[in-house]
């Protein structure tokens, strides 16, 4: 574990803080998510997740992700990021995604909704945060 | 050129936004930004402004994408248009682009499956589209129409204008 970097990302207008612990087991994702091209954002995400998890595979984790607002190539790519963890949680990590959503924001509770309804081995909580 | 004359044909029309020229990602950054802080603060609702900022950003950002004309390392910028107009208290989103020929067929069928589907039916085909991964002609994920579809009122309505041999005008109206 130790060879992994704490992985951060500051946030821009357009795309979301990234803080990444490899000590901690927490992970977060928060802020907006329409960068221009969304696959080569992601694409550092997607190494280091693989090689955390490579690293860890009985740690429980727990990511957090709080967007405001994700366009339709994010939410790809957060599908794909679900899918990755939950394949993890099938072979024995205890993962959990926490989707963190703005009370009056009621879009970004029906997507967390249809994330969930897609994962089927990892917890997938949504929390209302207050406005 | 009568700038007064634009500006009041445009009011009449219920014009909130209108804007010709280069769009790059910066731009769907303040203008996206602008119309949802607008939308909010004149109390147009969170979701109402969401949906608006939604549509504007994939609209835009299809621009970029398929009316590309410079690209470099730094910055990608392609020609267009966008407009935000108001019908009451129905909002709608347009943009006008030149598209390669070549891409139309597939942009119409795109166009009219999800015309044809209900919102079952829209919700199920995003979730299939969004675990298949796009086609090789999509820049981005291939989703693009189908949240459009979603966040719409009515079908998406469109069209082409030939424009040389090679190049067509396209136009796509999304009521939310």
């Amino acid at each position: 574990m130790s060879s992994l970097r704490h992985f951060i990302v500051e946030p821009t207008k357009s795309s979301p803080a990234i803080d990444f612990n490899p000590e901690t087991h927490s992970m977060s994702l928060r802020g907006e998510s329409y960068p221009e091209n969304c696959a080569r954002f992601y694409e550092p995400v997607f190494d280091w997740l693989r090689d955390y998890l490579a690293a860890s595979q009985s740690e429980p984790m727990v990511l957090d992700m709080e967007i405001i607002y994700f366009n339709s190539s994010s939410s790809k790519a957060f599908m794909d990021l679900f899918d990755l963890l939950d394949g993890a949680a099938q072979a024995g990590k205890p993962v959990s995604v926490r989707w963190r959503y703005h009370e009056e924001n009621e879009t970004a509770l029906e997507c967390g909704e249809e994330f969930q309804e897609d994962v089927q081995h990892m917890a997938f909580e949504l929390v209302p945060v207050a406005a | 050129m009568n700038m007064l004359s634009y500006h009041e044909t445009m009011s009449r029309e219920g014009v909130v936004l209108y804007y010709n020229g280069p769009i790059s990602q910066s731009v769907v950054e303040g203008v996206g930004d602008m119309m949802r802080r607008k939308m909010v603060l004149e109390d147009n609702g969170m979701q109402l402004a969401q949906k608006v900022f939604s549509v504007l950003v994939e609209q835009m950002q299809n621009v970029i994408c398929y009316a590309q004309d410079i690209c470099t390392p730094a910055v990608c910028m392609g020609t267009g248009q966008i407009m935000v107009g108001r019908n009451g208290e129905e909002f709608y989103v347009a943009c006008g682009n030149p598209v390669s020929r070549n891409r139309e067929a597939r942009i119409r069928e795109r166009i009219d499956i999800v015309n044809g589907m209900s919102r079952e039916e829209l919700k199920a085909y995003y979730k299939e589209q969004r675990r298949k991964g796009p086609d090789e002609d999509s820049c981005g994920a291939g989703l693009g129409f189908i949240e459009m579809a979603r966040k719409a009122s009515r079908p998406l309505q469109y069209r082409f204008d030939p424009i040389d041999d090679e190049t067509s005008f396209f136009a796509v109206k999304v009521h939310v």
